[in-house]
């Protein structure tokens, strides 16, 4: 009698505790279902639609984000360099390349929590396109670090880990059927301050 | 032994069934969604900064700091709703989210007439009746049709540079979020 008892509340303790963790778990992850990954930048076009999946349907009640709209536009998040290191607030990294078609984009970098980094200085940690300066073949090059840098310098830093964000807006490639062929710049990591 | 094994693989079971069931109870359960964060920072019809500048921690996350934004939550069982913002930003968009924060419908300055922001949401119901007879005011609005009661509306704002920002807040500020006679 005792023991069936003890192995009924095996099954209910396990049944709560497991299943709770499990969800907890699968929504603090970084990466579900419905991402598209784009070199190591992954956007989440649906996410904060209504055919979203469950998982990211929880997370956006959540967190309490209010996703961008399809006519506003789509945010790309990178948390790993090219050679798939997660990126670091105390490294110094080039980000260079071609941008798809849109009217503007900005990039800048983030936290766990995907605000704005906080670098105690009164230069935001942002950049937008109509600031940057181009190459001959209209494509970017951004030093990301917290040395001043020649040419487009995206500030950063103190220490931990660090999210790059890139958003464009007004662009067609949010539409879904724009995805296929689109290239974004690469994230190089030039070096890092011990 | 055998008892033992029949616990754990039930304890597994229910393991899955919780974390369905659990998923599904998270969105409606949620006091963290963004239409209750806006509701304990103001009223219905009432146009809120999102973002941190106007004082205070940032009420909804707002995603990207080169923007600004201000949100109002409606309720279309009441009547129509009407956004209306002044003035010439570099880019503004604007959507609009259900109760539990799902993006319905957006647009941006592009679509709008004459890049002002006039904007109309309603149902469809309402929209039968306003077609009937549609007031000479509202001729120049975006109507949108959203099959919902509650809802919030979110208007944000590119700020390219410093010298915009009182430019854009003054946009946003001057926005003006309210329901519609008709």
């Amino acid at each position: 009698m005792l023991k069936n008892a003890i192995l009924t509340l095996l099954s209910l303790a396990m049944a709560i505790g497991l299943g709770g963790y499990s969800v907890w778990y699968a929504l603090n992850a970084q990466d579900g279902v419905g991402a598209i990954r784009i070199g190591r930048w992954t956007a989440f076009p649906e996410m904060g639609t209504l055919a979203a999946d469950p998982y990211s349907k929880a997370r956006v009640a959540r967190s309490g984000v209010l996703a961008l709209g399809q006519a506003e536009g789509l945010a790309f998040v990178a948390e790993r360099d090219e050679a798939g290191e997660p990126l670091k607030r105390e490294c110094t990294y080039s980000i260079e390349g071609g941008y798809p078609t849109a009217r503007f984009w900005t990039l800048y970098a983030a936290d766990q929590s995907l605000g704005v980094i906080d670098t105690g200085k009164t230069r935001q940690s942002a950049l937008q396109s109509y600031e940057v300066l181009r190459q001959p073949d209209n494509s970017v090059v951004i030093t990301a670090g917290n040395r001043p840098a020649p040419g487009n310098w995206l500030l950063t830093g103190g220490s931990g880990k660090m999210y790059f964000v890139l958003t464009f807006y007004d662009t067609p490639i949010a539409s879904s059927t724009g995805l296929s062929d689109v290239t974004l710049p690469r994230i190089l990591k030039v070096g890092c301050n011990a | 032994m055998r008892s033992m094994l029949h616990a754990l693989i039930l304890g597994l079971l229910g393991a899955g069934i919780v974390h369905i069931v659990v998923l599904f109870l998270v969105p409606e359960f949620s006091e963290r969604d963004a239409w209750s964060r806006l509701a304990m920072a103001s009223d219905l019809y009432k146009m809120t900064r999102l973002d941190a500048e106007a004082g205070g921690a940032p009420v909804v996350k707002s995603v990207d700091p080169l923007f600004y934004a201000a949100a109002c939550r409606f309720d279309l069982a009441d009547g129509l709703v009407r956004i209306k913002a002044p003035g010439d930003v570099p880019f503004w968009s604007a959507s609009v989210y259900d109760r539990s924060g799902h993006n319905i419908y957006s647009f941006n300055d592009h679509n709008a007439n004459g890049e002002k922001l006039d904007a109309v949401v309603l149902t469809p119901a309402q929209m039968i009746d306003v077609r009937r007879d549609l007031p000479e005011d509202l001729q120049g609005a975006i109507f949108v049709e959203a099959p919902i009661e509650e809802g919030v509306f979110v208007v944000r704002a590119f700020v390219p540079d410093e010298s915009w920002k009182p430019i854009v807040s003054r946009f946003l500020e001057q926005s003006a979020c309210e329901l519609q006679d008709y």
